[in-house]
């Protein structure tokens, strides 16, 4: 417990320097001027002025809709292509020049094909995200299905269980944990992509908030964003952590 | 007549030429025998076992087990593993009953009564809600004996399942599994490198020779059970045994 309390105040020391020296060389001295980086008091401002207006909650809430859509979307597709390509080698040849060439796409690179398909709004964000989950998330469900311990394979086998058995009762179960990872690294490139999505294609959400807001002159808000996608990153990254660490085999 | 090998070759390709691991392998064992495959590392044992477990193919020759010609694994012919090899996402009553759901024999209630009945028989039912990794080594062979008895597969077949245990453990474990054969009049095929194992528990010992592998003796066990290690016939075949058997590396 005391080890406990003495991690998280170390880790709160470099922030609070931060803030301070923040705010010495904004508000403080004036050394920087404020349309170039806000104070924290302004961000301070900004943010319960977003708070009150509940601008700060809808947008939140767009965005993390287009999280989690895209997210579920692509792992809808990923997971049972993953365990198919994983399992039969032939599928996996047949398909692996596709996936190695549209992988490295960065997902940002959709955004024109996007909007000329799905014109403005959440489902060309979604889309976006879709095409940024889903690779990472079919490559651990591909490798995980490779991993499974041969020898758990061949007990099924021989206490009578049909090919379909061994899939979806051993292979299936198996492989969780690498899904779990891929969901993991899914959610992170997730909210980046959210984030871009909406600065280009988008009329709502975090993204589209930070981008009006500079237009505006209002960098108060455009931290305060910044700020709100870290904490959904941090908090996304923790409950992910806590499931990952709950699977014990 | 539980198995029937006939004229079984089975060699491995290599890079230049082929490897043979098993060459002219005739064997006959009878229903309910416990038979031991014994031999020095390298001479093809395991693969044998594979070969009747239906796991692997051999490259000549056939194998007839309980009246059908050997083509894949099957719920008739167990396999008990020399590696660990419970589902570790399974309790071990769910590990237990696991085979009698892949081949549909009764309903879930007469299911886990009779898994309930077995655990109980080697002491493991204060264990049935607890997962694999909470158990000794030890423990984790006996849940799989009894997962491979529970499913009633008239054929067992064991690939050194007690060669990672202490010695105390191993002879309890020899000591029990005589115990359920005695029972359950399974045929067991036991594979082992260790004579002492052998002559304690075969009927029959089949003494493999490497490079390639091919049967050298047939020993047939006369010795009453219960065997004790100190009489002197069990130490005198023992010897004997351990003369003839080239246990080189």
């Amino acid at each position: 417990m005391y080890k406990n309390y003495r991690k998280i105040l170390i880790s709160l020391i470099l922030p609070i320097v931060i803030i301070i020296f923040w705010y010495l060389i904004t508000e403080g001295l004036h050394l920087v001027n404020p349309y170039i980086l806000p104070g924290p008091i302004e961000v301070c401002t900004s943010a319960w002025d977003l708070i009150v207006s509940g601008k700060l909650l809808r947008n939140t809430i767009d965005s993390l809709f287009k999280v989690f859509g895209g997210l579920i979307l692509a792992a809808v597709v990923a997971i049972p292509l993953g365990v198919l390509l994983g399992w039969y080698k032939t599928l996996e040849d047949l398909c692996s020049f596709v996936i190695s060439i549209l992988r490295p796409i960065p997902p940002i690179a959709w955004i024109p094909f996007s909007i000329l398909w799905f014109g403005i709004g959440t489902v060309p964000a979604i889309f976006i995200i879709f095409m940024g989950c889903v690779f990472p998330i079919l490559v651990y469900t591909i490798d995980g299905v490779k991993r499974t311990d041969k020898v758990l394979i061949e007990s099924a086998q021989t206490l009578g269980a049909s090919d379909r058995n061994v899939l979806t009762r051993v292979v299936l179960p198996s492989v969780f944990p690498n899904i779990v990872s891929g969901l993991k690294v899914g959610v992170g490139i997730a909210l980046m992509c959210t984030i871009s999505a909406e600065m280009i294609g988008s009329s709502s959400g975090l993204g589209y908030m930070i981008l009006q807001a500079t237009s505006r002159f209002d960098p108060g808000t455009t931290v305060v964003g910044m700020i709100v996608i870290g904490l959904i990153g941090l908090i996304l990254d923790y409950v992910f952590g806590l499931a990952e660490k709950r699977i014990f085999w | 007549m539980a198995i029937e090998i006939k004229n079984i070759n089975k060699s491995f390709e290599g890079k230049k030429k082929n490897l043979s691991v098993l060459k002219d392998i005739n064997l006959k064992i009878e229903d309910g025998e416990l038979v031991c495959l014994l031999g020095p590392s390298g001479c093809g044992k395991t693969t044998l076992l594979r070969l009747i477990a239906g796991l692997d193919q051999p490259t000549s020759g056939e194998i007839i087990a309980n009246g059908e010609v050997v083509k894949k694994p099957s719920g008739d012919r167990a396999v008990i593993f020399q590696q660990y090899s419970l589902f570790p996402w399974l309790t071990v009553l769910q590990n237990v009953t696991f085979g009698l759901e892949m081949t549909k024999k009764g309903s879930k209630e007469e299911n886990i009564a009779a898994a309930e009945r077995y655990l109980t028989s080697v002491g493991l039912i204060d264990f049935k809600d607890s997962y694999p990794h909470e158990l000794s080594g030890g423990m984790k062979q006996r849940v799989a004996i009894i997962r491979s008895l529970l499913n009633h597969s008239p054929i067992l077949l064991m690939d050194e399942p007690f060669s990672a245990l202490d010695m105390q453990n191993r002879h309890n474990l020899q000591e029990q599994l005589i115990g359920v054969w005695k029972r359950f009049e399974n045929t067991i095929v036991f594979v082992t490198h260790d004579v002492d194992e052998a002559v304690y528990l075969a009927d029959k010992i089949v003494i493999l020779d490497k490079n390639p592998g091919r049967i050298n003796r047939i020993v047939e066990v006369d010795i009453e059970r219960p065997r004790k290690r100190d009489s002197k016939e069990f130490i005198a075949l023992q010897e004997s045994i351990v003369d003839e058997l080239d246990m080189g590396e």
